[in-house]
């Protein structure tokens, strides 16, 4: 039963010893002449302003908390859209209708966030 | 498509609790203050899901294609949720805690999502089923946990919880993909069947069991997985510490009983006969180890709390180690007695949270200096937290005495009378800080600058007498809620 991991094994070393290795060489064959500009952050060649520790706005989690929500929704609904077509006659309502109350659950999530006013930039 | 039809007939109860949370959930947009029109939709959906549930007993089904049975003792469990989150609710309204917070009625259908989990916590007979519960119940104590936002103490225990239980439960699913690996199916009957042909020899079941034990053993606050307990406890909101201590922890004890019970017995045992266990995997003796453990830490640091919530944590860690010692026995009286020990926990503990919640609204503490001399100040309040700490130590004549009784007696007839010895002793270290709590509320005089008469309105008294009731009835009368366990102790699969 072991014997069928030597081939994960054999890849796992092979990764270490390459990063190890080329790592190293880049830092033994390179030149190294550092001054200020080059020590400095890059900032796609813009001069560097603050710290790189700021602290941002709970805003931006909120909405990528509900692109979570939504994102998840399109997952779960697009296997379900594809198969649609191919369900017999009877079983349409059925399913549209079991559809319905999955997106009325999460739009139910959309109604909370806007009245507590998540989306209220300001 | 019928399947799920005719599954769903049978998964009326949480349903109406989905529907329930959502229209909570509106209800309290609607409202936008704190209100108990939010309190009683949730009641109300409570009740009707609960009538659903009575409506199943008697019931054998396994339903959504193998992943959740409705067997009485699913049943049991569900109408033990139910009626303590209906309790639960109602002190919610009564808490000064919750008043003060900045929420609104998030509480309410919060506390209903965690109702629902443990549902499925009691009824689930999937691996992937029985974690997905765990974690609902999980996520949501962790926001219930730190619900006064404002106050650093619950924002320190909502923190504590989530490492804590993120850890447990992360070492748990890894023992379950372990066992996974090794039996190839996820439903815990196959696994016992398979388990039963292999025989238990493997040395890596025992650390599968030892790992799943961490995570179950999470939720009931057992030994080794304690350390949040006691720091949860009290930070949270006490509503909130009565509810981890009553339901959460009984929805741990479903599962891990149930997964226990049906995993590592041999699949042809009859439960009520006697005790087969699979081979080679001695489960009953961890659990004798972790349930003597919890009583002796529970029972001694308890003695030392000055803080009542503290105190409560580490008595509540003692009686899960109570209720374990009716697994080990693991046949049908052991059940029984777990299940008559759980009711009389469940009315005891809800009394004592209750009776708490009176005083440290007027005192503002939870320490046991500051109720010194609180029975001349209130006397209705001490004396029904006297009937509640003499039922939690188990004196006769309360509801505490008779789950002790059919407890110790199980392990006694199955020949185990070194364990109800220790449990007995471990009985008589907990009555000292029962009623030490007591001894500063009686014997004591009030301070001077505060021995003013405290009075509650109508309705404080009348839930604290609707507590106090069954906790002296079911003492003397405990007929029904005998024959009710007896009834309930049947499970899915198991004759």
């Amino acid at each position: 039963m072991l014997e069928s991991y030597i081939p994960i094994m054999l890849v796992l070393s092979f990764a270490l010893i390459f990063a190890v290795v080329m790592i190293n060489l880049s830092s033994l064959l390179g030149p190294s002449k550092p001054d200020k500009e080059k020590l400095s952050t890059y900032e796609s060649g813009m001069e560097p302003i603050g710290t790189a520790r700021e602290r941002f706005s709970v805003k931006y989690y909120m909405v990528a908390v509900s692109f979570i929500l939504f994102d998840l929704e399109v997952v779960f609904l697009y296997p379900w859209a594809i198969s649609f077509i191919n369900f017999p006659k009877a079983e349409m309502v059925y399913s549209l209708i079991v559809a319905l109350i999955f997106i009325f659950i999460l739009f139910v999530g959309l109604i909370y966030e806007y009245k507590k006013g998540v989306l209220k930039w300001d | 498509m019928e399947q799920t039809i005719i599954s769903l007939k049978n998964f009326i109860p949480e349903c109406v609790l989905i529907v329930t949370i959502l229209v909570c959930l509106l209800a309290d947009l609607i409202v936008r203050k704190k209100s108990a029109v939010v309190a009683v939709i949730g009641i109300a959906g409570l009740f009707v899901s609960g009538w659903f549930v009575i409506g199943q007993f008697g019931v054998k089904e396994s339903v959504f294609f193998g992943m959740v049975v409705i067997d009485p003792y699913s049943v049991f469990f569900k109408l033990l949720f139910i009626v303590s989150t209906v309790f639960i609710i109602l002190f919610s309204l009564a808490s000064k805690e919750i008043k003060d917070s900045t929420h609104t009625n998030e509480h309410v259908y919060l506390m209903i999502s965690l109702t629902l989990g443990a549902n499925l916590m009691a009824s689930s007979v999937n691996m992937l089923m029985m974690y997905l519960a765990l974690e609902t119940v999980s996520i949501t104590s962790y926001v219930l946990a730190g619900y006064m936002k404002k106050s650093k103490r619950s924002s320190e225990a909502a923190m504590k919880y989530v490492i804590y239980g993120a850890a447990s439960s992360g070492i748990m699913i890894y023992a379950m993909s372990l066992l996974y690996g090794y039996t190839g199916s996820m439903n815990i009957f196959e696994i016992s069947s398979i388990l039963s042909k292999m025989g238990g020899t493997n040395p890596m079941l025992v650390i599968v069991m030892v790992m799943i034990l961490a995570g179950f053993g999470y939720k009931i606050s057992s030994v080794p997985f304690h350390f949040w307990t006691p720091d949860v406890y009290e930070g949270a909101p006490i509503p909130v510490t009565g509810f981890l201590a009553v339901t959460s922890s009984a929805a741990g004890f479903a599962v891990l009983i149930r997964f226990f019970s049906v995993t590592f017995l041999k699949s042809t045992t009859m439960l009520n006969g006697s005790l087969q266990i699979i081979d080679g995997i001695r489960w009953t003796e961890i659990i004798i180890v972790l349930s003597v453990a919890s009583m002796i830490i529970g029972n001694f640091v308890a003695v030392w709390q000055m803080s009542f919530k503290r105190l409560l944590a580490y008595s509540s860690i003692a009686q899960g180690g109570y209720i374990m010692l009716g697994l080990v026995v693991a046949n049908q009286q052991g059940l029984t007695a777990i299940f008559v020990y759980l009711v009389a926990y469940m009315i005891m503990n809800l009394g004592a949270f209750y009776a708490l919640i009176m005083i440290s609204n007027k005192l503002n503490s939870d320490d046991i200096n500051d109720m010194k001399g609180f029975a001349y100040r209130a006397p209705a309040v001490a004396v029904g937290m006297g009937i509640f700490m003499f039922a939690l130590s188990g004196i006769p004549a309360t509801v505490g005495f008779v789950g002790k009784f059919y407890l110790f007696s199980a392990l006694i007839e199955s020949n185990m009378i070194w364990l109800a010895l220790v449990g007995m002793m471990n009985s008589v270290v907990s009555l000292f800080f029962y009623i030490k709590v007591l001894k500063y509320m009686f014997l004591s005089k009030p301070d001077e600058e505060n021995s003013g008469k405290i009075y509650y309105g109508i309705a404080g008294y009348v839930l604290l007498f609707i507590l106090v009731i069954p906790t002296l009835l079911l003492g003397i009368y405990f007929g029904p809620i005998v024959r009710f366990a007896e009834m309930s102790a049947v499970m899915f699969g198991l004759k």
